[in-house]
Parts: C-alpha cells; structure tokens; sequence
C-alpha cells in the first residue's frame, strides 16, 4: 500500500481584494502518494498555483490542515519553514527564475549553501544534478547564455541539488517551444520513475498531463475531477 | 557573500556612481573635519596645566613686566614665562625672485622659561646653547623654516606691523639659530620664538611690559583657584588681569569668527543627508528591481532573515567602497601628502584619526539607513506575491 506524500483536510484559503472576498480554495481534501505524478489542471482562477503555493509552504490555508512530507505546515514558524522547503520541497517556475547574475552552476549550488556541506560535497551534488538534466558541460555559462530549454534544465537541476521528495513545477512548459516542451517532460518523467521523486505539475496542457498518473482537476477552488490514469485507456 | 558581490556588479556603472557619490561626500565631510581641525589646533594643542594671565581687559594691553615675580609667589604656580606678540611679515623671496611677505606667528619671549613651559617643543641641545647665547638669535618651527627655506646659521628679516625699531625701522633681523619639532601632531610647528631682552631693548615704545604671561601650575585640577588667585592679587591695580586655562585662552580667537564649529556641522550635515539620499535611492530601485528574485530566494529555502541580510549587506558594501574611496583620499592628501591648502592660516593641517572613525562610521550608518527599507520590504515580502512580480 502506498504512503501519503501529501494530506489535505478541508483545506479552504480567503483572499480579501478590497471589500471582496475570493475563494481559491473552498473545503478541499485529498491524498497524493508517495511516488506519484500528479498533473493539476483547471481553468485560470482555479486554485492551482494557490494549492502548488500551500503544498510548498509558500501560504498559509485560511482553514484546515496541509501536512506534507508528514509534517503539519501550519504548526512551523516562517524561519522552520524556509528550512523545512530547503530540506523537503523544490520549485520549478515557468520562467524559469534562475538568478542572471550566477553561473548555471552557481545557480545549482545556491540551495546547497543552506546546507552544512562542504565545497567539495556541494560540487559533488551540483555537478550530478547537472549531470542528470544532462547540461554538465554548460555549467560555467550564465542564463543569458543558455536557450529556454537549457535554462528550464538548470531550474530542474537547481530543484534537484537539495535531492528533495517532492518536485513542484508550475507550468514548467509553458515557456518553451514543443520540442523543448518534450525534453523537459521526459526529464520529469525519468525523475519520478527513475529517482523516485513526487512530482505536481500544474498545467493547462493536455499532453503534459497524459505524462501523469493522476490528474486533478481544480474549478472554483473545489476537485471537480480526479482521474487515474494509469488505469485510463491510452 | 558571492551573491552580494555579483549583485553589486551587476550594475557596475550605477554601483560605480554610488560609490563614487558616497566618496565625494566622505571626503567633503573628512576635508571640513580638517580645516576645523586646524581651527581648533591651538586650543587642541593646550595643556590643562598651563595657564594664561592676560590684561583684564583686552589682549591688546600689556601688562608690566615685574608682574612674572608677583606671580610666581603664588601658591600653586610652578613656573611663569613672558610673551609678547610679534606680528611681522617675512621678507624672504619668492621662486620668482620677488620679495615675498608671508605671515607666521612669532612671540619674543624668555626663551628657557618658554621651553621648560613647552616641553612639546624638541631641538637639538647645541642648537639651543647657541640660541640662548646669542641675543640676535631665534628658533624656527620645522615646517616654516622650510616653507621659508631657512636652516640653523641663516638669517632671517622681518617687518613687524605692530613694532619699530629705536632707529624707525619695523625691518628686524634674526639668526637662525635652532629648529625645533615636535612629536605631537597637533603642536603648530610653524612659530618662531626669540629673546625678549633684545625685543624690549630694540622697540620703540612699550619697555617694561609684556603682552601676557604664561605659567605652568603644579595641580591642574586647582587651575579656577589659582586664577582667581592672581586675579585677586592685580585686582584694583593700574593692570588688572584676567588669568584662564591656555585652552579657554585659544577659543577667544576662535569664537571671535563666529561659530564656525556649527557652520562647518551644519554643511558637513547636509553633505552626509545628500549622501544618505543617494545612496537611499539606489538601493530602493535596486531592490525592486530583483523583487522576484527574492521571492525565488524564498522560494528555494532562504529564509526572510536571508534576504534582509543580503539587502542590508549591500547598502553596507556600497557605503564602505565609498568611505575607502573618500576616506582614504582625504586621508592620502592631509596625512601623506601633506598637502595644505593655505599654510600660513593653518599651521597645523592633517585629518585627526577621531575624523577617520567618525567618517567610516558615519558610512556604515549611511549604509544601515539607507539598506533598512529595502531590506524591512524584502523581510516582509511575501514569495507568492513576489513571485507574481514582473
């Protein structure tokens, strides 16, 4: 039987825009395992980045419990949880947000210097996760110096230096051409089948979702759908 | 720390020009600290056991010169020297050739009471044998007799404008007879001394008097008693006196240009807002400008404290290059160099290590001032909103 990775129970989020009020977020719960490869879709407004956003730490739930990793989020300071993230959870951005001014390597290496590592160790971590996005002899160039694809690739790498359980990527694709679209979905793909790693895409496109296993769809804050897909006929 | 570093590069020109503007102030700040240095210098240079006994009612009158035995009678004074101003022009060439009239301060006074009053004043022992037995003899500061290119065995005129000669002559002539230095930088070494006997002897009107008294008094701490004392003792005589500390004594000439203390303040303060608004600016837009990045600091693990740091960490780099750059350039000048805008109005001109300090601590301050709203904003920040950033 598998292990949750991720528990949500009757998980709500208000937001108060002027004398408004919005609900990304209205009484969700649900499981994801340990392993698993979840796509999250759903049209704009959905809720998707807010639940990526809770999962990883990054808010805070205005009503009900986010355990991730086993951990209950809502019980730790702001100072826990930014190690906590450092220590469990990695992000994959759509633009890629890697910092200009490092090196792909130095980028790959800034989570490591939260860590009692030493040089050697960190570059150890920094050239394997190069390795495995398959840019290690990109490592001395700097962002303006790599294509889209290539960047994405050193976000990946940057997620995976701290080799944390869970991978969250928001639409990781939707910045790239198709064919680096592909590239980076088969990285994905190897990551969870080959490491082992939980992976949450969020996504609007089809093809990336039919990489999943699971798919979740979000409307108006609430699961409207949840597909396994491994049991779908392809 | 890298990620400091390279994002002050990352904008080398704007970080360049920051700097540059905080080092323009620091050493604004660090010349205006000289020049009131150099205006404080005589009272810098005081000794809290010294004192100075002047007419009571102006230093323009004198006072009689049987009054050093009186004093000295005093309980508590340990020594007394004469002093009389002198008030004359060199009269030396210039590198052009043409006479050149340039303005020192010079004292005909009790040349060995003087010395054992001022043992900050150092000469060579044979040099001082061969001033005090020679009348026509005087001592030179290191720095004039260099200013006027004189060694021990010149001869030196000047023209008082204050005393002639029996002969009407306001031309007086000197032997070179010692240089003195000292090791104290604030001690002015551009003063000349000579033999009072021989002032008195030459001068066309004033014999018998003196223009003040300097003594050296055994306890510092009884220095208001002690004058009050020779006050009393001259009270209701022809020559009253006024006796104070040789420090209250030199801020008579400073006050009497206003408080020039407060003007040099106030511009020095306006300098260090000017630069603390600059540098405020700066690391504003520079923070805004990567307000995404630190959501992705966030984002991958760092903590607020983390970016709080790094924000602070390079408004306090920027203030520091400034302060190198500033700092060390006016130090360079003054301290070096010894470069001296206008030698014969300040004697005494070298930035004082008190300024150094102040100067880079008030860099540091300029960087905490001007990194904390950056920094508070960045410690706030929240990632989802900062990541939402364009």
């Amino acid at each position: 039987m598998s292990e949750p990775i991720i528990e949500l129970r009757h998980v709500s989020k208000v937001y108060h825009k002027g004398s408004a009020d919005i609900h990304p977020l209205d009484d969700l719960s649900l499981t994801i395992d340990r392993g698993d490869f979840v796509a999250l879709m759903g049209p704009s407004g959905s809720g998707k980045t807010t639940l990526l956003n809770l999962l990883g730490g990054l808010d805070t739930p205005t009503a009900g419990e986010v355990l991730v990793c086993g951990q209950d989020l809502a019980g730790l300071s702001s100072r826990e949880l930014a190690r906590w993230r450092c220590d469990h959870v990695s992000y994959i951005f759509q633009a890629y947000n890697l910092l200009p001014v490092l090196t792909a390597y130095q980028n790959v290496e800034l989570p490591l210097t939260l860590l009692p590592l030493s040089r050697r160790e960190r570059r150890e971590h920094v050239v394997q996760a190069l390795e495995i996005v398959g840019l290690a002899e990109r490592m001395y160039h700097r962002p303006d110096e790599l294509s889209g694809g290539q960047e994405q690739r050193v976000a990946i790498a940057r997620a995976l230096a701290c080799d944390p359980e869970l991978l969250l990527a928001d639409e990781p694709t939707g910045d790239l051409d198709a064919h680096s679209a592909q590239e980076i979905m088969a990285l994905l793909i190897a990551l969870n089948r080959d490491y082992g790693k939980t992976i949450i895409v969020v996504t609007h496109d089809p093809k990336v979702a039919r990489a999943a296993h699971r798919e979740l769809h979000l409307e108006k804050g609430v699961l409207a759908r949840d597909v396994d897909l491994r049991h779908e006929p392809t | 720390m890298r990620l400091l570093l390279l994002n002050l590069l990352r904008k080398p020109f704007r970080t360049l020009l920051t700097v540059f503007g905080v080092g323009v102030a620091l050493f604004l700040f660090c010349f205006l600290e000289t020049v009131l240095n150099a205006f404080l210098a005589g009272v810098n240079m005081s000794d809290a056991s010294r004192l100075v006994v002047q007419h009571k009612e102006s230093i323009i009158f004198e006072l009689p010169m049987s009054y050093r035995a009186l004093i000295e009678q005093i309980e508590g004074v340990s020594s007394v020297a004469s002093a009389s101003w002198f008030g004359a022009l060199s009269q030396e060439p210039g590198p052009d050739g043409a006479k050149r009239e340039e303005f020192f301060a010079q004292f005909a006074t009790e040349v060995e009471r003087y010395l054992a009053l001022y043992p900050e004043i150092q000469t060579p022992p044979e040099q001082l044998r061969d001033l005090l037995s020679d009348q026509m003899g005087c001592m030179l500061g290191a720095q004039i007799a260099q200013r006027l290119n004189k060694k021990v065995g010149d001869r030196i005129a000047l023209r008082s404008t204050i005393w002639a000669q029996k002969n009407g002559s306001s031309i007086w002539e000197f032997n070179v007879r010692s240089i003195y230095t000292s090791d104290s930088p604030t001690f002015d070494q551009t003063m000349m001394i000579f033999h009072q006997k021989r002032f008195d002897e030459a001068r066309q009107f004033g014999q018998g008097s003196v223009g003040l008294y300097l003594l050296g008094i055994v306890d510092p701490e009884r220095s208001s008693e002690i004058s009050a004392a020779i006050d009393a003792r001259f009270a209701n005589s022809p020559f009253e006196t006024r006796t104070m500390t040789e420090k209250a004594f030199n801020l008579q000439f400073v006050s009497m240009i206003g408080n020039f203390q407060l003007l040099l303040r106030s511009v020095g303060s306006a300098v260090v807002l000017t630069m603390l608004l600059v540098s405020a600016n700066t690391m504003m837009m520079s923070a805004r400008e990567r307000t995404r990045e630190m959501g992705v600091l966030k984002a991958i693990g760092f903590s607020d404290g983390h970016v709080f740091l790094l924000l602070i960490g390079e408004a306090l780099a920027i203030a520091l290059l400034g302060a190198v750059a500033g700092v060390g350039l006016a130090w360079l000048m003054a301290n070096v160099l010894h470069y001296n805008p206008k030698p014969d109005f300040f004697p005494v001109f070298f930035l004082p290590g008190s300024s150094i300090l102040a100067a880079v601590g008030l860099a540091a301050l300029t960087g905490l001032a001007s990194g904390i709203l950056p920094a508070t904003a960045g410690l706030r920040l929240k990632a989802t909103e900062a990541l939402r950033s364009v």
